[in-house]
């Protein structure tokens, strides 16, 4: 009987360890994605927006995925509103100002050598780690 | 009563109650026709009054673009035509912008309020057709909606994203724009300085 027992439970357990192995090689990571979009419209500045002339599939309820280099999904959603930037630092003393729409979304990753952006289908963006304002993943489009 | 006689009383019984059933739903009633596609031709409006009174568009200002799109169940439409006839107000938007859905409750009140005299039309961009539809009656959106798909009417009026807001005097003069949109208390304020004279 116990030898049943063994024969029937230590694979089990030997699969759970394998498991418990896979969960620690896999140590996710909770860090922002950033996306500059530089589409240079005429907005105020602070105010919701989405990305305009090429960039129109960059908006509010976007669907998203970060992929790795090999393509697999590390994390999806859905993009939220952009927040409009001024593109220049100086004061033009007008309420609409040329502006680029920058988008900020949560994700949980694995740790990977690269990490790649699909926003709505569109062709990858490369992501670049950034930790000047907490653990991020940066991209400027276009780059 | 044999077990016999039982169950042929209960079959009997049951194929009643089935008949009967069956009787009560193959009534007089009409079959259910399905719920019209919001923003479609359905929704475009009918002969403008005949006293309709409209201030005269200022000289000089240029024409808007005559356009044509198709609207939400398929329908074409081209905007000389709606402006032959009355005033136009493009209300520019797309079902995922916050800032259109704040202002849209009381977009579609005023529309209805200026019903015959002033004809809103939605201009639907970067939107799927369900979205749209679930946007259209939760916002009570009345009025004909044009889905621009390639984005050429958004382009032809340098709407570079929802929301935006146009406004073009009877005989196609435009009047106004808001990039950004506008609320709907400030539209109504300048349909009636610009537009109508009643």
């Amino acid at each position: 009987m116990r030898r049943l027992l063994a024969a029937l439970l230590l694979p089990s357990l030997a699969a759970g360890a394998l498991t418990a192995c896979d969960d620690a090689e896999e140590a996710r990571s909770a860090m922002t994605v950033r996306v500059l979009v530089r589409d240079i419209n005429i907005r105020p500045e602070g105010v919701e927006c989405a990305g305009t002339g090429p960039y129109t599939h960059f908006h509010n309820r976007s669907p998203f995925q970060v992929i790795d280099p090999d393509g697999r999904t590390l994390a999806e959603g859905a993009l939220p509103s952009g927040t409009s930037v001024a593109t220049f630092k100086e004061d033009l003393e007008v309420t609409r100002v040329p502006t680029y729409c920058e988008f900020a979304v949560p994700v949980t990753v694995a740790d990977r050598s690269a990490y790649r952006l699909v926003v709505d289908g569109h062709p990858p963006i490369a992501l670049t780690p950034n930790d000047s304002e907490g653990p991020a993943l940066v991209a400027v489009v276009p780059s | 009563m044999t077990r016999g006689y039982a169950a042929r009383l209960a079959a009997v019984t049951l194929a009643l109650a089935v008949a009967l059933s069956t009787a009560a739903c193959s009534g007089d009633e009409p079959p259910a026709r399905p719920e019209p596609v919001a923003g479609g031709a359905a929704a475009l409006p009918g002969p403008a009054p005949a006293n309709l009174a409209l201030r005269q568009p200022p000289s000089g200002l240029p024409g808007a673009p005559a356009v044509t799109g198709t609207l939400t169940d398929g329908s074409p439409v081209a905007f000389a035509d709606l402006w032959a006839e009355r005033p136009v107000v493009l209300v520019f938007f797309s079902s995922w912008c916050t800032v259109c859905a704040e202002r849209q409750n009381a977009l579609s009140e005023l529309a209805r309020t200026h019903r015959d005299k002033v004809v809103f039309v939605g201009v639907a961009v970067e939107d799927t057709t369900q979205d749209l539809q679930q946007y259209l009656r939760e916002h009570r959106v009345e009025y004909p909606v044009v889905v621009d798909d390639d984005g050429i009417i958004s382009q032809s009026y340098a709407v570079r994203e929802p929301p935006g807001v146009v406004m073009i005097a009877k005989g196609g003069t435009l009047l106004r724009g808001w990039p950004g949109g506008v609320d709907a208390p400030a539209l109504d304020g300048k349909l009636r300085e610009l537009v109508l004279a009643s």
